[in-house]
C-alpha cells in the first residue's frame, strides 16, 4: 500500500514481542501478530 | 462509509475513543497490551531518555514497536506524531530535534491531548504542541513536516489508504515517514475483520 501511495525506499524493521506477557498474548499468537519499525520516504 | 472498508470509520473511532480514554485515565489498569515504562523498555527506547522524563509522561504509553528505530531523527527537523497519545513519542521526539526543531502531535482525544499538553509543560518544552484532530484530516499544511512518525494507530483506522494520503500531503518531498505498527502473520477470518468489537481487543 504504501508504495502504491507513492511511498519509496520502504524498509521494515525486525519484529517486536508487544504482547508478550499481556493479556491480549493468546490473542497475538493466534494470528501471529507482531510490532514492527517501518521507514519510507516520498519521493523528493 | 466506502464499500471496501471492512467497518464503518465512525464507529471504530468512537470504539478506540472508548479505549484510550480509559489508558489516559487508568494507565496501570487491566489492558490487554503492556503500558507505560515496562513496555518503553520492552521495545527498546532508549533508557536514559525514558528515565529521564516524569511518570505523567510515560504512564499511557501503549506503542507497539519504537519508530525511532530504523531511522533516529536529526536536529532541527519538523516532526508530525499522528495518533500522539499522551505524547511520549512526541517527547522523545523533542530531545532527539532539539529546540530548533518542532514537534507537531496529533490526537482526537481530548483527555490524552490534555495529558500531553500538561506534560509537555511540565517538561519545559517550548517547541512541542499538541492539536487535535484526525488521521485522516491533519490539521497539518502541505509538505510541512520532514518526518512522520506514528505508532500503534494506524491499525485503529478503518481507511488505512487514505491515512497513507494524508500522511504523504503533510511530508516535504523528501520527507521520511518512520512509523511502528502491528502486523499478522496469519491471516485474520473476514469475520473477524468486519467485527468491530476485535479491533481493540
Amino acid at each position: 500500500m504504501l508504495e502504491e501511495i507513492g511511498f519509496v525506499d520502504v524498509q521494515i524493521g525486525a519484529p517486536c514481542d508487544t504482547f508478550g506477557g499481556a493479556s491480549g498474548e493468546k490473542q497475538a499468537r493466534r494470528f501471529d501478530v507482531y510490532g514492527y519499525p517501518f521507514l519510507a520516504r516520498k519521493p523528493g | 462509509m466506502g464499500t471496501d472498508l471492512p467497518v464503518d470509520p465512525a464507529m471504530l473511532r468512537e470504539e478506540v475513543k472508548s479505549k484510550y480514554r480509559d489508558v489516559a485515565a487508568n494507565p496501570h489498569g487491566e489492558h490487554h497490551f503492556h503500558t507505560g515504562r515496562p513496555l518503553a523498555e520492552r521495545l527498546g527506547y532508549d533508557t536514559a531518555m525514558v528515565d529521564a522524563m516524569p511518570d505523567v509522561a510515560v504512564e499511557s504509553f501503549a506503542g507497539v514497536a519504537s519508530p525511532f528505530r530504523l531511522h533516529a531523527l536529526r536536529e532541527g527537523e519538523k516532526v508530525v506524531d499522528a495518533g500522539s497519545g499522551a505524547g511520549f513519542d512526541c517527547f522523545i521526539a523533542a530531545r532527539q530535534v532539539g529546540p530548533s526543531g518542532r514537534v507537531v502531535g496529533i490526537d482526537m482525544l481530548a483527555e490524552m491531548l490534555d495529558k500531553s499538553r500538561a506534560s509537555a509543560a511540565l517538561m519545559g518544552l517550548a517547541h512541542v504542541e499538541f492539536r487535535e484532530g484526525l488521521l485522516e484530516d491533519m490539521p497539518v499544511e502541505d509538505g510541512w513536516a520532514d518526518v512522520v512518525i506514528s505508532n500503534g494507530v494506524i491499525n485503529l483506522c478503518a481507511d488505512k489508504k487514505r491515512v497513507f494520503q494524508e500522511i504523504r500531503r503533510v511530508l516535504r518531498p523528501g520527507g521520511r515517514l518512520q512509523f511502528a505498527d502491528i502486523a499478522n502473520g496469519k491471516a485474520v477470518p473476514a469475520s473477524a475483520v468486519r467485527n468491530i468489537d476485535l479491533w481493540t481487543a
